[in-house]
């Protein structure tokens, strides 16, 4: 073994290199608050293990893209591998950020270590762009509205907003050409920059070899191996195990698969990025442009400019108090911001506790149009309530239109069914995955189904539904339910200018009585 | 925190850091390898669900005749679900005993096919010849015809599990 290694170093000089990396020489009084940089570099390091791994099994395609997430967080160690990289990717923000003050409050990035510095802010740029696409990813609610408000934040770039949208979009929508080129992004194109600055980054700092204290010291420099690497390796140790136990504790979240369609959903950003969220809620309108580009330029040109803005020869913090005055001030505004954004989180989840008369109605629909026959327990596919439906929309509709588009052959030519029974039908099926079917009395079954296949064109009840008519979610207050019936079965017989056609011909008595009661209840 | 100059370490407490130094990296190291090695290499065998799928009736059928079946069935493949064609032949006794077998060669995968003059399944490829029953009469397959679960239900129609 000795003499593989002797010949070994004899062919490549690698003890060499091993000593150029571990003797380091490091000015007297180095201590922790240097070792915020390789906390960041083994977080990094982390991700890109991980992230290389999990490429294993995700799927950039909007159809499996979510099912490939999900099955790798039902894999034992996929769960923990995806936690690392989730929880990691806050981490290294948390980590970046750290290294970043420190380095502000240490005044290190003053001559000659200029080019160091605007190297690590292009390694923050970076990382915060891996985030932006890595959300994406999962293709779940929360990662397709989120990049939808991204996008359309891009759109207020000045003069050039369209195009940089369109880039980022890839196609007219965002859908799978978004996806491949956010994926593609993030595995290939982020990385290989993020590898390259790092050694640049890692270069410099030898070159010019680290600051040190403030107020340099008396004595030898020491090598970084092994007293400073102890001290590297512990703080990396620390924070490995606090990502190790949030990747241990929780499999990442991944909500329903992404819907454009679901107009209830309220984007949020990951927690980094609500600061930013926050303060365009201050901007309103043409003003927006105000807080999507200009105060985050403001302040990303005052860091890149911060070693020509900060000129003196002092590193101490206590003799550029307006400079670190003006950096925890900043600092402690993104904080508030993200705060304040965090403290708004709505409760979007509160308002879709009943299913809408829609869902309601296409379960109805469902069982009328023989859905159950193949999607049961014992059936050819799957039971329609059973766990998550991984499908899209346009997918889901694709099949209740036409069977034979996606499983030729296995049912009998379908009745033709109306446009609005199958959105019906395919909302009950996003639904249904959710939720269980809590059940609702026989009234609001038998008129779901008229409402899911006329009404719902043109009316709306608790947000969903068309908007021609007047909304009926507290049409109760308006007319009672004698009123009601006379109006759907004719409505010119109630007011000869109505614009709404009459039902009369087209519901039974018992359809009608029903609707009206039920119209009549909603106060 | 930060300490005045350190004087040159002494040898036992360098070579107790260093001794922390490897520990620690080869501990995390170690454990991401372990992770990881388990996510590429892991066993991902997923209950592999079979189902009752529906193969016509028995007047569909000639009593001791092997007649095949192309029945359409739901594989899981990791995250992806995809319908497979798959051929099996149903051998039924005229009464209430129904057999099924995959016409799949357990040779090399391929298709056998029904004779019905020497009442032999034949496979294509490589010659191999089963019997009736599926049992190996010659050729280089190395087992009989795979069974396939199978029932008839009171309605005369046939469920095979696949």
């Amino acid at each position: 073994m000795k003499r593989l290694f002797e010949w070994l170093h004899a062919r490549t000089g690698y003890r060499g290199a091993i000593r150029v990396m571990l003797d380091e020489p490091l000015p007297p009084g180095t201590g922790w608050f240097f070792t915020l940089g390789s906390v960041v570099l083994a977080l990094l390091s982390i991700q890109l293990l991980t992230g290389a791994f999990l490429t294993l099994y995700y799927a950039a395609t909007p159809d499996h893209a979510y099912d490939s997430v999900r099955f790798i967080t039902g894999l034992g160690a996929g769960r923990i591998v995806r936690g690392l990289h989730h929880y990691g990717a806050s981490f290294v923000i948390i980590a970046l950020v750290a290294h970043l003050l420190r380095v502000i409050a240490f005044g290190s990035y003053k001559p000659p270590r200029e080019v160091t510095w605007l190297t690590g802010l292009a390694l923050l740029a970076l990382v915060l762009g891996f985030s932006l696409t890595g959300y994406l990813l999962p293709w779940d609610q929360r990662a397709y509205w989120a990049t939808v408000v991204t996008i359309n934040i891009s759109k207020l770039t000045p003069v050039a907003g369209d195009i940089v949208a369109g880039i980022l979009r890839g196609g007219s929508t965002i859908g799978a050409l978004t996806l491949t080129r956010w994926y593609g992004a993030h595995v290939i194109f982020l990385p290989a920059a993020l590898v390259l600055l790092i050694v640049l980054h890692l270069f410099l700092m030898r070159r010019h070899g680290i600051s040190g204290p403030v107020r340099p010291r008396e004595g030898r420099s020491s090598a970084f191996f092994p007293s400073q690497a102890a001290r590297d390796v512990t703080m990396v140790l620390i924070v490995t195990i606090v990502l190790v136990a949030y990747a241990w504790h929780g499999a990442p979240p991944l909500e329903g698969p992404a819907d454009p369609t679901d107009a209830s959903y309220i984007p949020r950003p990951e927690w980094y990025f609500l600061g930013l969220f926050q303060l365009l809620k201050y901007f309103p309108g043409k003003w927006e442009v105000v807080g999507a580009m200009v105060v985050p330029g403001i302040a990303a040109g005052f860091l890149a400019l911060l070693p020509w803005i900060d000129r003196g020869p002092d590193r101490d913090p206590l003799k550029r108090r307006a400079i670190v005055s003006a950096v925890a001030i900043g600092f402690a505004s993104v904080a508030a911001l993200t705060t304040l954004g965090w403290r708004d989180t709505p409760s979007s989840a509160a308002s879709r506790d009943s299913w809408t008369l829609r869902e309601i109605g296409g379960r109805v629909y469902a069982q009328k149009l023989n859905c159950t026959r193949c999607h049961a327990e014992t059936g050819l596919a799957d039971p329609l309530d059973g766990g998550p439906s991984t499908r899209g929309p346009e997918w889901i509709a694709g099949h209740i239109v036409d069977p034979e588009m996606i499983a030729a052959g296995m049912r009998e030519a379908p009745t033709t069914i109306h446009e609005r029974e199958a959105a019906a039908v395919a909302a009950y099926a996003r639904r249904a995955a959710r939720d269980p079917y809590p059940g609702y009395p026989p009234n609001i079954e038998l008129i779901a189904p008229v409402w899911a296949r006329y009404c719902v064109g043109c009316h709306k009840i608790e947000g969903d539904g068309g908007t021609d008519g007047p909304d009926l979610t507290h049409e109760g207050t308006k007319h009672d339910a004698a009123t009601l019936r006379r109006w759907i079965e004719d409505p010119e017989q109630v007011d000869p200018d109505a614009d709404m056609p009459a039902f009369g011909d087209r519901l039974s008595a018992a359809q009608l009585d029903a609707i009206a009661q039920y119209l009549a209840s909603r106060k | 925190m930060a300490h005045i100059s350190e004087p040159p370490a002494p040898i036992e407490r360098r070579r107790a850091l260093v001794l922390f130094v490897n520990a620690v990296v080869a501990m995390i190291g170690g454990g991401l390898s372990a992770i990881l090695g388990a996510l590429a290499f892991g066993s991902r065998t997923s209950a592999s669900q079979t189902r009752w799928s529906r193969a016509g009736t028995t007047s569909d059928l000639k009593p001791d005749e092997p007649v095949a079946r192309v029945l359409s069935v739901s594989r899981v493949d990791g995250w992806y679900r995809a319908r497979a064609r798959e051929t099996v032949f149903l051998v039924w006794d005229g009464d209430k005993t129904i057999r099924a077998m995959s016409a799949t060669c357990t040779h090399l995968g391929c298709q056998v096919r029904w004779e019905a003059k020497d009442k032999k399944f034949r496979c294509p490829c490589h010659g191999g010849v089963y019997a009736a029953d599926g049992t190996v009469l010659a050729g280089p397959p190395p087992r009989p015809l795979q069974t396939v679960e199978a029932r008839i239900e009171s309605d005369s129609s046939v469920l095979v599990r696949l």
